[in-house]
């Protein structure tokens, strides 16, 4: 028993990264309509943004939450970085096209690939980490509910909650949020109501960068860092994307959270006699997605918009 | 290679050789003339056949005979191996197989298939698990049986990425794919115990041996001739096969798809169908040229299956023209000259090969889809009947 409350431990940690990816890819998805194939490599550029910035800023005394509080500076370099680049990106390369959906869809892939090429050319292709000490599980966690659990894991965790309910906000309890939404629903309709799409779409992109750096950089405090992360890390933030349903924020949520349990419950498995090993992790997670298209195609939150 | 001299780009959308601009009609009333006049010179052939190409196939024609010729000029004065010669040009006419193969699912029915490289290895994976003399499991079987064996894993992987995501929206197809793909490739390398796993598959027997003749080639440039002549069989072959197809009731149906899916519908077309059709169609040519790759290096390891490779063959399908088979064509020479060369110019800059051709790859797919979304030779007479143009067949035809 205690082992499976360790899984959900694990599961939660795990989509704390997911659920930032995939509410970003999502709101992206809704606003600017198109399936964004660089967002994973935004993420690798949070986490290397975060990754330079961390020697410098490491001399700031003070802890929060067992860190250090230059980390806490380092993610906010990173998700900056993060948003600059997709601003910088949507401004250069999306914007002057004249092409639809899929055209866009195939672009963001080039896009990805330049991305990763000057990472990969700047950093080489070596595994790298944060200058921050790796400490053993929290004594008093351990001991009350015999589940072990890092405090960088808590950190992330803690970001996570943080970040999102700060995207719930924006969308429900401000202006910006309500533009979003409206452009979300209707492009058209939203701009002969006087709302000014194209700043609401470089919002967008500042607001979905920049979340996809924070778990980037969570990314790289949860294992380590090379210019494949995010990348990799794609596919599985597309399937919490598809789970939820494309385009919807709250839809992408649950389905990161799923995703997450789902991977990190896949060593359940083996317990139980199934042999799929944890290499397999991934690729449950996706034949759950492929599962969820067939019974389900427009996601669990049933297509709903932001 | 800019198409300044050439004919409007909107030439291929208006259905075809009918619609060429004035002077290429006056070249192409002559040209039957002069080929008719001077078929005893090789040269007069040769004009007579340019004429009747239109203004950018004119240049690219160009461009590959001069890339082909300083590769000619290298080998001459040994920069390069006459075997290396053979082995880029038999690597040129794989990834011709990979661009036509996706041409049928992308080109002709619009389907966003990004899982190239899963299909291609299957393919590669299929002869090589029946043939190799090291294979975990089966072995030892004649390279033919593994052809077919591969080509019918990816037609059995095709049906089963295809149930589920060919009804969506086509950018779920997009996400299932990779996804998929990458499935597959974890499979490959972690169930060593019938794949091989990460270390690789070796052993694997020429496509050749054992046949009468071509079995007993000795190494080097032989086996490297004899490695062309395959391909160039095989996409001979897969080009007037899918020529025929396309020209067909059926392929006009994928046409109409790709071009309106609702109205296909409403025409009573079974959509879903055709699509799966396509998409199976489309992957056992990938697979074909997966096949011919495992017997041209004889050794396989999961790397071939990253989705770097599924994005080279999609430079070479939009770079060359979506649904232009002639564009796949010039779309193969690309990926050799990006992926061979960065190997010789990697010294004197100050990015490593590696991310170069990430580099390259990226800023190419960009550029296209920004200056020119149709391609450099947008489909023209791919669909067309012959005879049906106003101005009757073509030197191609």
């Amino acid at each position: 028993m205690s082992q499976i409350f360790q899984y959900f431990v694990n599961g939660l940690v795990f989509s704390s990264i997911i659920v930032l990816g995939s509410v970003g890819l999502s709101i992206v998805y809704s606003i600017a309509d198109f399936a964004n194939f660089a967002h994973g490599d935004t993420m690798t550029v949070g986490a290397y943004g975060a990754l330079v910035t961390l020697p410098t800023l490491s001399g700031i005394g003070g802890e929060l939450l067992g860190l250090p509080l230059g980390f806490y500076g380092a993610l906010l370099v990173g998700m900056a970085l993060a948003a600059a680049i997709a601003v910088v990106t949507e401004l250069t390369i999306y914007r002057p096209l004249d092409t639809d959906a899929i055209g866009m869809l195939i672009t963001s892939i080039g896009v990805a690939f330049v991305y990763r090429a000057a990472l990969q050319a700047t950093f080489g292709s070596d595994f790298r980490s944060y200058s921050i000490e790796r400490s053993g599980p929290i004594p008093g966690i351990e001991n009350a509910l015999n589940v072990t659990i890092t405090e960088r894991a808590t950190v992330m965790i803690v970001c996570a909650i943080v970040l999102v309910t700060a995207l719930h906000l924006l969308l429900q309890y401000t202006t910006l949020g309500r533009k979003m939404r409206a452009m979300s629903d209707n492009p058209e309709l939203a701009r002969v109501s006087g709302i000014r799409t194209d700043r609401v779409l470089l919002a967008t992109w500042v607001v979905g960068a920049a979340l996809a750096g924070a778990g980037g950089v969570f990314l790289g405090l949860y294992s380590q860092i090379d210019p494949r992360i995010g990348f990799d890390l794609l596919l599985i933030v597309f399937a919490a994307v598809i789970l939820g349903g494309i385009g919807s924020v709250y839809g992408a949520m649950a389905g990161g959270l799923s995703i997450g349990m789902v991977h990190e419950f896949t060593p359940l498995l083996t317990d139980v006699g199934i042999p799929i090993g944890t290499d397999y992790a991934s690729a449950v997670a996706f034949i759950i997605m492929v599962v969820i298209l067939l019974v389900r195609p427009s996601g669990i939150a049933g297509g709903e918009a932001t | 290679m800019s198409d300044s001299d050439a004919d409007p780009p909107d030439d291929g959308a208006k259905g075809g050789g009918g619609a060429r601009s004035a002077a290429e009609a006056t070249d192409a009333t002559d040209s039957p003339l002069e080929a008719a006049r001077g078929t005893s010179g090789i040269g007069n052939r040769v004009t007579a056949f340019m004429d009747a190409l239109t203004g950018p196939e004119r240049n690219i024609v160009s461009a590959i005979a001069t890339f082909v010729g300083l590769l000619v000029l290298a080998t001459v004065f040994g920069v390069i191996r006459p075997a290396y010669l053979l082995y880029l040009l038999s690597l040129a006419g794989m990834y011709l197989l990979l661009s036509m193969g996706l041409n049928v699912q992308w080109g002709y029915t619009g389907l966003i298939n990004f899982s190239v490289a899963a299909f291609f290895g299957l393919g590669a994976y299929g002869t090589a698990l029946m043939s190799s003399s090291d294979a975990p499991i089966l072995g030892n079987f004649p390279p033919i049986l593994g052809l077919f064996f591969g080509l019918a894993l990816a037609g059995i992987l095709a049906v089963l990425i295809g149930i589920p995501t060919l009804n969506l929206r086509e950018d779920y197809l997009a996400i299932a794919s990779l996804g998929l793909a990458e499935v597959v490739r974890v499979f490959v390398t972690n169930e060593g115990q019938w794949t091989g796993g990460a270390v690789g598959l070796s052993g694997i027997p020429r496509f050749f041996d054992g046949w009468p003749v071509l079995g007993n080639l000795s190494r080097g440039v032989p086996t490297a001739a004899a490695n062309l002549l395959l391909v160039t069989t095989f996409v001979v072959v897969t080009y007037l096969f899918l020529r025929r197809v396309h020209r067909s009731p059926w392929g006009r149906v994928q046409r109409t798809i790709r071009a309106d899916e609702d109205l296909a519908k409403a025409l009573g077309k079974d959509t879903y169908r055709f699509k799966m059709e396509s998409f199976v169609l489309g992957s056992m040519i990938m697979a074909l040229a997966g096949v011919f790759f495992a017997h041209l290096q004889l050794f396989l390891s999961p790397g071939v299956m990253l989705p770097t490779q599924t994005f080279y063959v999609w430079i070479a399908v939009i770079l060359g023209g979506t649904g232009s088979d002639r564009g796949a064509m010039f779309g193969g020479f690309v990926i050799i000259a990006i992926q061979e060369g960065t190997r010789f110019i990697g010294g004197g800059l100050p990015i490593g090969p590696g991310p170069l051709r990430l580099f390259l790859i990226g800023v190419i797919i960009i550029a296209i889809i920004r200056y020119r979304p149709e391609g450099l030779l947008p489909p023209q007479r791919e669909l067309v009947w012959p005879g049906a143009s106003s101005d009757g067949g073509d030197a191609n035809d």
